[in-house]
């Protein structure tokens, strides 16, 4: 591993000032949460921040207080970047009410990696495309080629690819989405409130980044409008093992349910497109709807209507078709 | 030595049979035992090696002075410093230990190669002070490359026009130095086809898996004067010591091997590795200790796994289901170079002698393949035994009933120490209750979600032969035994204490083993081929009534005296087959819309003769099943042919299983003894892993009654097929 600098950060804003100032030294930085990933980026030489190579500086962001924190008041649950997915697994509010995360982050690789690992790490964690973590110069990594698209496709993406066909890693990434999150980022200029669609962007709108944050910008939090009484929420992830790996595909569902009518759905898919991947076709069909297993398979169906597989990849279009079925009867006709 | 029981079961004895914790549990789980990675010297160096990037490359130059002027370097070699064969992993034929061989070769590979074959291959390495140093110095090395053709596909390698691998093509050359297919024909399978009412044929594939043992390969290397200690995770520090001494030009003496506690085996570690070289040159080079310590991607890239396959079957049945002929032409996927033999096993199972067999071990430009546990067994016997469950459907038999009819008995030809094939069979098909968990109709069961059942039988080699033991015992009754053993996972320190006990007498806690050293134990035939338990452990019994003898003549010793015997007994079966026998069954759940798979029952019916420990044996068959099913659903080394890159190292690309994936392995001994081996001991450790893959595919057939053909049996490959 190349030799970096460690930089411990107070606040918020002396991070993103440290993180200027490198770059104004022009020195590479990343800055760091629980460096699960992040570490064994920097060992196997994978480019991390396209552009610019491995960190020279490191800016650490555990020693900033308060970023951790779970806060409920009223309307709004807001979740601190640096929350381990442990405390979202743990934590009664996000357990009950936003079941959906709690069931994301609980799927993500292992116990030791669930107690380090963080939101905000999970959400812009680098694509696990066996090209860019195997060191090819692809868009991901600054390079100007997608390896998949001729080569070996089997994990990548049957929505939204081009001109790379990454999967957008992340499972806390589409329970987010799903649950209308907002991403509040600071950066030099001082802070903005994102939404999804707007926080993650496709290859097409740029290659090298899976979201809009730049070198010195830091997603801080989170802010999730808290589900009325009727919302039930759950996260199904496949997985080509039980557990420690990414989604081949995942489905994040949140309903509205009125008895057994649904006045309102979000499905959003994992593992399929470079962001997570909103269907509201499926969605539309449920509105006003009682979810009859009919009415699951046409919403299954709906789900991976356009998706356009590469050579490899066909099987995911069966497979998304049916974990959206069944995630969406099995959570109607929950209790 | 035992009288031979050759048709009863047996039960426990004094010591032996009994379950019995390892001797050095203790030290494993408080973080005492030594291992190689552990050990520190006084004024030790760290090594890093750089690896080829390319598949197939020449080197035009290679500049280390940046890395040389880098401050903390203290040491860089490269093929043009050193010009070192490395031996063992580049013997004709797959031939292990031979001198003779490794003279006659012609396809040599050196520690460090030009050109280089594959991805992965040692370069250059340095020593430096630490760590960080000895990485960065690395990418300070400076090499021009000139890129080759190379070819990733066996078919396609020996396809003419293919880019050749060596100057002879890209067939391996077999131990004559001759480029040949392996195989033979025995009987007449001509007229054997010609008999058969009807003739199938198929084609099965195999993935390359890694062994993938827990500890990451390293070495360290400390000369004083002409004699150098190399510490390293070896199978077999006798057969290391050899291979190293060897290579560097050493006698035997001048090379003492340490190996006390490694963090598994599985296989092809019983001799030396390049990297026990390169760590005694850079040592001899810096005048100092040198550790040289692969990272995990190295040890995934720069190693082995086991060969993967193709395989061409051909099978002709008579009107009542015997087999009446078999042919495979089959390829296996080597590498650049010919580290083991490539074989193919499990067409032996059946008793049909009409059997012509052609098998290229084929060159590419892909990692090396070696010994993986039961190097050529499971890839063989999925492909056999699921041809030969697929045929027992096609003509209207229960696959249990096909296999009892066609599996090899003994003959007059053919002798065996004893035979309980059909017992593990009949026991398994009981245990599981097979009648009730199998579909008559494959793919049956209503609804997404269904059940099945498969499975499969084998005979696994159980040799016997020689290796050594010294035993001492002094004025307090104190019993010491030497033997050269290493402790891959099996726990053959305890096994051999156990049986000293048990001949001599005496309670467990008298005896102490010394192992793990060539400077203080005995010669040993290594903790591979399963034969440790076997061999040394019947040299064991040979030293112990050695001992006993002169005790019953001489007393016991007094003050500071001490009575000592040696045996290196070479016992032979007269020409009878030695064979431990099993069968597995398994049940799966198959859900054919998510195309997921899980085991919800695993039955493995085990006779290896007398079980000496019964808590590990049962351990091994269970953690060798556990690789099976790995193999059978998961594995793979993903290679781009493109451009002949690797994309699915280590744990969490190759998508080893679990503990979540691993289902519960109910494992049964029927406990023999044909007189053989320590107490009727036979082969335990490879015998697990050889069904895994042909019972769970035969499983997923009964289940969604399509049948599985290629390794391994993803969920992509389940839902393509039922597309």
């Amino acid at each position: 591993m190349k030799a970096f600098t460690n930089q411990n950060a107070r606040t918020l804003d002396e991070a993103v000032a440290l993180a200027q100032q490198a770059l104004r030294d022009g020195r590479s930085v990343s800055f760091v949460g629980g460096g699960t990933d992040l570490l064994q980026l920097m060992k196997d030489k994978v480019v991390n921040r396209p552009g610019s190579g491995d960190p020279d500086v490191l800016v650490n962001l555990k020693t900033v207080e308060g970023l951790d924190e779970v806060t409920s008041s009223g309307q709004v649950v807001t979740i601190g970047g640096l929350t381990t997915l442990e405390a979202l697994v743990e934590h009664p509010v996000i357990r009950d009410r936003l079941t959906v995360l709690a069931e994301a982050a609980e799927s993500v690789a292992t116990p030791q990696i669930r107690h380090t690992g963080t939101l905000a790490g999970n959400v812009v964690q680098r694509p696990w495309c066996w090209y860019y973590r195997n060191g090819f110069p692809c868009y991901k990594a600054g390079g100007n080629r997608c390896f998949s698209i001729a080569g070996e496709n089997q994990l990548h993406a049957i929505f939204g690819g081009g001109p790379s066909y990454i999967v957008h890693p992340s499972d806390l990434a589409p329970a987010l989405v799903a649950l209308d999150a907002t991403f509040r980022v600071v950066g030099p200029e001082g802070e903005r409130t994102l939404s999804g669609p707007d926080f993650f962007v496709l290859p097409s709108q740029d290659a090298e980044h899976e979201n809009v944050l730049a070198d010195d910008e830091v997603l801080a939090s989170v802010a999730l409008p808290a589900p009325g009484d009727g919302v039930r929420s759950a996260y199904h992830k496949i997985m080509d093992r039980e557990a420690w790996t990414h989604a081949l595909v995942s489905a994040a569902v949140v309903l509205d349910m009125d008895g057994d009518v649904c006045r309102e759905a979000r499905i959003v898919l994992g593992g399929v497109a470079p962001v997570p991947w909103r269907v509201p076709g499926a969605e539309a069909l449920l509105a006003g709807q009682r979810v009859t297993p009919e009415l699951a398979r046409e919403v299954g169906a709906a789900a991976v209507a356009g998706a356009r597989p590469l050579s490899k990849n066909a099987y995911k279009i069966p497979l998304t078709r049916g974990v959206v079925e069944r995630t969406v009867l099995a959570l109607a006709t929950s209790a | 030595m035992s009288s031979p029981q050759t048709s009863q079961q047996v039960g426990p004895m004094d010591t032996v049979g009994h379950d019995v914790p390892r001797i050095d549990a203790y030290e494993r789980v408080t973080g005492r035992a030594t291992y190689t990675g552990d050990v520190r010297l006084p004024g030790m160096l760290y090594a890093r090696v750089l690896r080829s990037p390319h598949p197939h490359a020449r080197i035009r130059s290679i500049d280390t002075s940046r890395a040389e002027a880098l401050p903390g370097v203290r040491a860089v070699v490269t093929h043009e410093t050193h010009e070192l064969i490395y031996s063992s992993g580049s013997i004709a034929g797959g031939r292990q230990y031979s001198d003779a061989a490794k003279d006659i070769t012609r396809n040599v590979r050196y520690m460090f190669d030009n050109p280089v074959r594959f991805v992965g291959q040692p370069v250059a390495a340095v020593a430096a002070v630490n760590r960080h140093v000895a990485e960065e110095a690395l990418q300070l090395i400076e090499i021009d490359y000139e890129e080759l053709p190379f070819v990733i596909d066996p078919e396609e390698a020996l396809e003419p026009g293919a880019p050749p691998i060596w100057p002879e093509g890209n067939l391996a050359l077999d131990f004559r130095n001759e480029p040949r297919p392996s195989g033979g024909t025995s009987g007449d399978p001509e007229a054997g086809f010609a008999a058969a009412d009807q003739v199938f044929e198929d084609r099965y594939t195999t993935a390359f898996v890694q062994d993938a043992q827990m500890e990451p390969r390293s070495a360290l290397a400390q000369w004083e004067g002409d004699k150098v200690t190399i510490y390293t995770p070896t199978q077999g520090i006798s057969n290391c010591r050899h291979d190293n001494a060897r290579d560097l030009g050493l006698e035997d003496h001048q090379v003492q091997i340490i190996c006390k506690y490694m963090g598994g085996g599985f296989g092809d570690k019983n001799g030396s590795y390049y990297f026990d070289l390169i760590a005694a040159s850079l040592a001899k080079e810096a005048d100092a200790p040198v550790l040289l310590e692969l990272t995990r991607k190295d040890d995934w890239l720069g190693t082995h796994g086991r060969w993967h396959t193709v395989q061409d079957l051909k099978v002709g049945v008579a009107q009542d289901g015997t087999v009446t002929a078999i042919g495979l032409r089959a390829y296996s996927g080597m590498g650049p170079y010919l580290r083991r033999s490539g074989g193919i096993s499990g067409i032996d199972a059946y008793a049909c002698l009409n059997v012509e067999r052609v098998i290229y071990p084929v060159h590419t430009n892909r990692m090396v393949s070696g010994n993986f546990r039961a190097p050529s067994d499971p890839q063989g016997y999925f492909a056999i035994q699921s041809m030969m469950d697929d045929i027992a459907y096609k003509v209207g038999m229960d696959p249990v009933d096909f296999a009892l009819k066609n599996m090899r008995r003994p003959t007059e030809e053919v002798e065996f120490t004893n035979y309980f094939l059909e017992e593990c069979i009949a026991q398994g098909r009981e245990l599981f209750d097979w009648e009730s968990r199998w579909r008559p109709e494959p793919g049956s069961d209503p609804g997404p979600i269904k059940r099945g059942a498969g499975m499969a039988f084998m005979m696994f080699r159980s040799g016997v032969g020689p290796s050594s033991a010294i035993l001492r015992v002094n004025a307090d009754e104190r019993y010491t035994l030497f033997v050269g053993v290493t402790d891959i996972g099996p726990g053959a320190k305890t096994t051999m204490a156990m049986i000293a006990a048990e001949e001599l007498g005496v309670p467990l806690s008298q005896v102490e083993v010394v192992w793990g050293d060539t400077d203080r134990c005995p010669y040993s035939v290594g903790e591979s081929g399963s034969r440790t338990t076997t061999q040394t452990g019947y040299a064991v019994v040979q030293a112990a009534l050695d001992l006993k003898g002169q005790i019953a003549e001489k007393g016991m010793p007094r003050g500071d005296d001490v009575l000592i015997a040696s045996a290196t007994p070479t016992p032979s079966t007269q020409g009878k087959r030695r064979m431990c026998f099993g069968a597995h069954f398994v049940e799966v759940e198959a859900d054919v819309q998510l195309g997921h798979v899980r085991i919800t029952k695993y039955v493995a019916v085990h006779e290896s003769g007398r079980i000496l420990n019964p808590l590990p044996a049962r351990d091994q068959i269970r953690g060798a099943a556990i690789q099976g099913i790995g193999q059978a659903l998961h594995e793979d080394l993903l290679y781009d042919p493109r451009n002949g890159h690797p994309l699915t190292a280590g744990y969490y690309g190759a998508r080893h299983v679990t503990h979540m994936d691993v289902p519960e392995i109910e494992v049964t001994f029927i406990q023999t003894d044909d007189g053989f081996g320590p107490y009727g001991a036979k082969t335990v450790g490879e015998a697990g892993i050889i069904l895994g893959p042909a019972a769970v595919a035969n499983a997923i057939f009964n289940t969604i009654g399509v049948r599985m053909k290629d390794l391994p049996i993803t969920r992509e490959r389940i839902l393509e097929a039922l597309a």
